[in-house]
């Protein structure tokens, strides 16, 4: 139990939420959704298995305005350091593209945003957008109820960074975007809120990026999207976690993908944190189609429950969930995929690998499959096992030792699913597994 | 180089190999025939360190060194090679990063030298660049797992080239191909075990120099040069084993 009082409580979410209404300059229909949530918090429920009480997590946000970052070059040298933790300072010299920066709740843009902003490309810090364009009162919070969980409410009420990300109708844009959260205040619950707004036939590929200093102590991070697909347009959110061992996240990602649409949304956990818990879910409109990847590298006592609800409501609407995971130490890993065919023509599909490195590791997957209708292709297969005995044995006959062989394997058991993440990226990524499977033996 | 000495071999406490001696000289090129289940595919394993094949007695030496109890990457950096019967498909791993870890692990080549090496020797196997980005053996025809063995062998150059059936399951030009491979790594000074069923495979290769080894449950029974492939091929193990008194 926490130490805080209802009452307590109340005040603090209340202090909070006036002091980001005051930084933020926010319009009065945000601190209206903002005490909405607050009530919520209060009534909603909470079933967290590692979370027993979001309260021991209670944001305390900055009072000052958040300084004005204008290049890479003035980022702090610890945070470049992190950049480079996850490979960004290569991945940047690369694509001078689309580099954006979020610490804590300022955001860096380069002269290439703003050169595509002309265009009809629109990044800007979540704060600034809903000063900015009226239209994130119809977007915002239009996918989720602060009264589902408790942890939704608070979310909601305190939400602070993310970014707004608007491709106009049309508008493909050739390379991908990268955004990347760094935690950097300790205590805080980091909860930055997210919107794609994808026009019709516009294309765009986002990478998220996070990480967090060594600093930072029970952290929880708490973030949401929300993601409007619209007619024909192709979107691809990429997704790479590289958080400490103590770090609890608990994403939250809604998207509603339009007629003939696209929506490919790969989630690379790396370092899952020490808990992980997501269940995304998607609409999946006529003809759309919508593709969930997970790959997970469970580590020490690490606790991952991945879910995923999609929902195919229209005739010749296509599902996808797919995971991945390597599971060492003593972490456990669940997998709980869910597709809905609601309407004729649709299909749906769910694959569920898992190559378990120790005894103590434990894996559970449980995929559903529910139709409402007679013709729908819905299957799933689930692979879980250890590595074979005979590949390892074919690629240490020719003079690997096991360790390089064990890595060798485990890269190209998730390899697949890696299909769309930039070569720089998956260069760093195997690095990160292979320290991950030495680390492990 | 090598030398097999009165080797007993157990799979699942099943005595498969028993008093078993072979020596195998420094460039000297060796073959071993029998029937289906007579033990060459055990022999090939052991020699190079399946952990399901246990020595129960016996002793196995390479380059004066007792190898019984040497784990298997060992071996295989002390120069020994095997082309498996049946080489496993690795999912995932692509043809091109394998080799070239490989190179760089095993010979000490940098990678940058490696990806100007592989793909000229990949070549002299009939592998195109698209072929170096598959999967491990995956969807492969018996032909280009085969010819992918032997340009693991062609990388690598072993001191001792255990060769398991190489020519079962290929097509004729592979075949030709592959014997045309085995003589080359044999003229590189690799000594060479070949396990097969057919002359055939001896296309290429002068087959003066070839000694040949009978095996019969676990045994070698007979011994000699190029006459016994003929006689065999000619009147099968059946009767070969029968005029040898070779069945008790
Ligand atoms: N892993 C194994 N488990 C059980 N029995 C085996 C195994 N490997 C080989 N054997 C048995 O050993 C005998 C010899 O097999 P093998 O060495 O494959 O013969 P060959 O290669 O000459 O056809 C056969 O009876 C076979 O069933
Ligand atoms: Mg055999």
């Amino acid at each position: 139990m926490s130490e805080l009082t209802v009452q307590d409580a109340r005040s603090i979410i209340e202090g909070q939420i006036e002091t980001l209404k005051k930084r933020n300059k926010e319009p009065e229909w945000m601190t209206k959704l903002r005490y909405k949530a607050m009530d919520a918090f209060f009534e909603a429920p909470h079933n967290d298995p590692i979370i027993k009480d979001p309260l021991d997590y209670i944001a305390k946000a900055e009072e000052e305005m958040y300084p004005e970052v204008k290049s890479l070059d003035e980022l702090p040298p610890e945070m470049l350091a992190l950049l480079d933790r996850l490979g960004i300072a290569e991945v940047e010299k690369k694509y001078i593209a689309g580099l954006a920066v979020q610490s804590d709740t300022s955001i860096v843009l380069n002269d290439f945003l703003k050169d595509w902003r002309k265009k009809g490309l629109i990044v800007e810090s979540m704060e600034d957008a809903v000063r900015n364009y009226p239209i994130l009162k119809d977007l915002f919070l239009k996918q989720f109820n602060p009264y589902e969980s408790k942890l939704a409410a608070y979310h909601t009420a305190v939400w602070n960074g993310g970014i707004f990300l608007h491709v106009a109708q049309g508008l493909k844009v050739p390379m991908p975007l990268h955004l990347f959260f760094l935690i950097q205040n300790s205590a805080m619950a980091q909860a930055p809120h997210i919107i794609i707004h994808a026009e019709p036939n516009s294309e765009i590929h986002l990478i998220e990026g996070c990480t967090s200093p060594v600093l930072v102590r029970h952290s929880l991070h708490l973030d949401m999207t929300e993601a409007y697909i619209g007619e024909g347009a192709d979107v691809k959110l990429s997704v790479l976690q590289n958080w400490p061992e103590y770090v609890h996240t608990r994403p939250m990602t809604r998207a509603r993908i339009g007629k003939d649409a696209e929506f490919i949304n790969t989630t690379v956990s790396l370092g899952p944190g020490k808990s992980n818990i997501a269940n995304p879910k998607y609409w999946v409109d006529e003809g759309g189609y919508a593709e969930l990847n997970g790959i997970i590298l469970g580590q020490k006592d690490f606790y991952v429950d991945l879910g995923g609800e999609m929902n195919l409501d229209a005739p010749g609407a296509r599902g996808l969930n797919a995971s991945k995971s390597v599971i060492m130490d003593k972490s456990s890993v669940i997998t709980r995929g869910i597709i809905r065919a609601n309407a004729p023509k649709t299909k749906g599909h769910i694959s569920c690998d898992a190559l378990i490195l120790n005894p103590e590791a434990r894996m559970e997957t449980y995929p559903g499959l529910i139709s409402q209708v007679d013709d729908a292709e819905l299957s799933h297969e689930a692979a879980i096992g250890k590595i074979r005995e005979e590949e390892l044995f074919y690629l240490m006959s020719r003079g690997l030792k096991e360790e390089e062989a064990t890595q060798l394997i485990v890269k190209g058991f998730v390899n697949p699913l890696l299909k769309d993440i930039p070569l720089e990226f998956v260069v760093e990524i195997r690095k990160i597994i292979e320290m991950a499977v030495s680390g492990g033996m | 180089m090598l030398q097999i000495k009165n080797l007993e071999v157990e799979v699942e406490n099943k005595k498969i190999i028993n008093s078993l001696n072979l020596s195998v000289g420094k460039g000297e090129f060796h073959m071993i025939m029998g029937p289906n289940g007579s033990g060459k595919s055990t022999l090939a394993l052991t020699l190079m360190g399946h952990p399901n094949y246990k020595i129960t007695n016996g002793k196995i030496e390479f380059d004066g060194r007792v190898i019984n109890d040497i784990p298997v990457d060992e071996r295989a950096r002390m120069g020994i090679f095997l082309a498996f019967q049946h080489p496993e498909d690795i999912e995932g791993v692509k043809i091109i990063d394998y080799l070239r870890l490989l190179l760089e692990k095993v010979k000490s080549i940098e990678p940058a030298k490696a990806l100007q090496i592989i793909p000229s020797k990949a070549r002299e196997v009939w592998f195109s660049a698209d072929m170096l980005s598959r999967y491990i053996n995956v969807g492969f025809s018996g032909g280009e797992r085969k010819r992918f063995e032997i340009l693991q062998a062609l990388l690598i150059k072993p001191k001792l080239l255990i060769l398991d059936e190489p020519d079962s399951g290929v097509d004729i030009d592979s075949l030709s191909l592959i014997s045309h491979k085995i003589r080359e790594l044999y003229e590189q000074g690799t000594s060479i075990l070949l396990i097969t069923h057919y002359g055939r495979i001896l296309e290429h290769v002068d087959p003066k120099i070839v000694r040949v080894h009978i095996m019969k449950d676990g045994h070698i029974v007979m011994s000699g040069k190029e006459e016994l492939v003929e006689k065999i091929e000619k009147e099968g193990f059946k009767k070969v084993f029968e005029e040898c008194g070779c069945n008790e």
